[in-house]
């Protein structure tokens, strides 16, 4: 039975396999292999994202899951030794095709980092910053209003709006650098690390969040907390890293990507079983 | 590594297959007790239940303290899950020989009839055959040990229902007849026995496999 056979709420009848029956896939990849400086540092990975689903990426230090996660949006062209190869559909189309604008592709396609990073600006400032750069200023003010409310933050600061964003405590910011990256209206998240830096109550409301946008968006997480990926993933992809000792190369595979369910009970591989359980390293 | 967790588990699994050492001589009391009408081991078997209970209420408090503070998953998530049921299937276990041996003392003292004796000797060896079994299952996580109880289980099962006939051909003396019908209940908490050790194999196969089924279908 194939991954997407197995998804919660997911009929397909093995007599009669239905494309239809299937969850609409977002990212399709394909062998995709990056390398930095002409060293692998992920390989030969393949999987696909399903929409309105949150997916999380696991795996010890060094096994390329941030690296897998940053080509989602291209953020790795922005390294000039990074060389991708392999093929990320997006909706069908390559994402990584010549005439793909890479900034066209982080609108649709948005990005959270593990420390919040506000621009120093006032609160409204912040939201408002993607949508004037894309020139769509009609009901900015409504956009921003949409994009708080959204990222569960509106009703904190909506008295504020003008303040520094600076002065928001760490959890707020990271929910404004959400509201930042929905004010343009994209379809998919990449969160690296959201809740990494923030304490218990502020990582809850994140994951919270996550459990709502889902339904309009889809999200991609990377996180070291596999209790994290236990509670807000629907899929979960183990990555791991292969070590070649001759030639003192360390490269991230994917070991195995499943329902989450499955991955945290009864996980087909034997290294995510050592890795879940602790048993690992 | 988390040496720490795994050990707590290792010991859990232990303390586990201790309660089921003690559930084997508390049936072995309780049928002793019944084939030779001693009224005095049937005492001994009543007050050894605190035994099994205390062992119990520990094993159920060390996976609350897993669960609470470890998180298991995987396997690790599994074996917690089937400690937590086998537990309670070998607490029922010797609460079943309780049973028994309370009808020994409430069984009016006849000359019982000595088919149905013997009968209850055998029906107690294979349910002790059963708890071993099982318990050796869960230890080697083996799922074709732990299928075959179902076999085991249908014989235990074949002299339940023979002793019915033998009740109802008990005549009409009436400290026969109640005897008799003692005995019946004894032989239902036998019976019980080997379904729970059943119900212990089950909990293997969810162990190994990850799949949640009965071995066999209670409707047919």
């Amino acid at each position: 039975m194939s991954a997407a056979e197995r998804i919660p709420g997911v009929e397909v009848r093995h007599d009669a396999p239905s494309e239809s029956a299937l969850r609409e896939v977002v990212f399709d990849v394909e062998g995709l292999t990056v390398a930095y400086g002409g060293k692998p540092a992920l390989s030969g990975v393949s999987l696909e994202v399903y929409k309105n689903f949150v997916t999380a990426f696991i795996g010890p230090s060094g096994c390329g899951k941030s690296t897998f996660i940053r080509c989602f949006n291209r953020m790795n062209d922005l390294i000039p030794s990074a060389t991708v190869d392999g093929t990320i559909l997006y909706h069908g189309e390559d994402l990584y095709g010549r005439e793909v604008d890479p900034v066209e592709v982080r609108r649709l396609i948005g990005m959270v980092f593990q420390k919040p990073n506000p621009f120093p600006k006032s609160i409204y400032d912040n939201v408002a910053f993607g949508p004037r750069v894309l020139g769509l200023k009609d009901g900015l003010d409504d956009r921003v209003r949409h994009a708080l409310e959204q990222a569960a933050l509106w009703d904190e600061v909506k008295s504020r709006l003008k303040e520094s964003a600076l002065s928001l405590s760490g959890g707020q910011q990271q929910r404004l650098c959400i509201a930042r990256a929905l004010a343009v209206e994209p379809e998919v998240i990449l969160m690296d690390e959201p809740a990494s830096a923030l304490d218990p109550i502020s990582t809850t409301r994140i994951e919270d969040l996550m459990d709502e946008l889902k339904r309009e968006y889809t999200i991609v997480i990377v996180t070291h907390n596999m209790q994290q990926a236990a509670r807000v993933a629907d899929m979960t992809a183990f990555f791991s890293v292969e070590v070649d000792e001759n030639r003192d190369a360390r490269t991230g595979i994917l070991v195995e990507y499943d329902v989450t369910t499955k991955i945290f009970t009864n996980p087909s591989d034997q290294r995510t079983e050592d890795y879940v359980t602790g048993r690992f390293g | 590594m988390r040496v720490g967790f795994h050990e707590a588990l290792d010991q859990l699994e232990a303390s586990l297959q201790e309660e089921g050492s003690l559930v084997l001589r508390v049936l072995r009391g309780a049928v002793t007790a019944l084939v030779g009408h001693d009224l005095e081991l049937a005492d001994e078997v009543i007050a050894f239940d605190d035994e099994v209970d205390s062992r119990y209420f520990a094993i159920e408090e060390g996976i609350q303290d897993l669960l609470a503070r470890q998180t298991p998953v995987a396997t690790d998530l599994r074996l917690v899950l089937a400690v937590l049921h086998i537990n309670l299937h070998l607490e029922r276990m010797a609460d079943y020989c309780v049973t028994i041996a309370k009808l020994v003392k409430l069984a009016p003292d006849v000359a019982g009839d000595p088919t149905l004796v013997e009968g209850f000797q055998d029906m107690g060896a294979r349910a002790e055959e059963m708890i071993e079994l099982a318990m050796d299952a869960f230890a080697k996580r083996d799922l074709a040990e732990a299928e075959s109880l179902v076999e085991l289980d249908e014989l235990i099962d074949r002299a339940n229902r023979r002793v019915v006939q033998h009740v109802l051909s008990l005549g009409s003396d009436p400290k026969l007849q109640e005897w008799g019908l003692r005995m019946m209940i004894v032989s239902r908490c036998l019976e019980r026995i080997g379904d729970h050790a059943v119900d212990v194999g089950e909990r293997v196969a969810y162990l190994v496999t990850g799949e949640f089924r009965e071995f066999t279908d209670a409707s047919r």
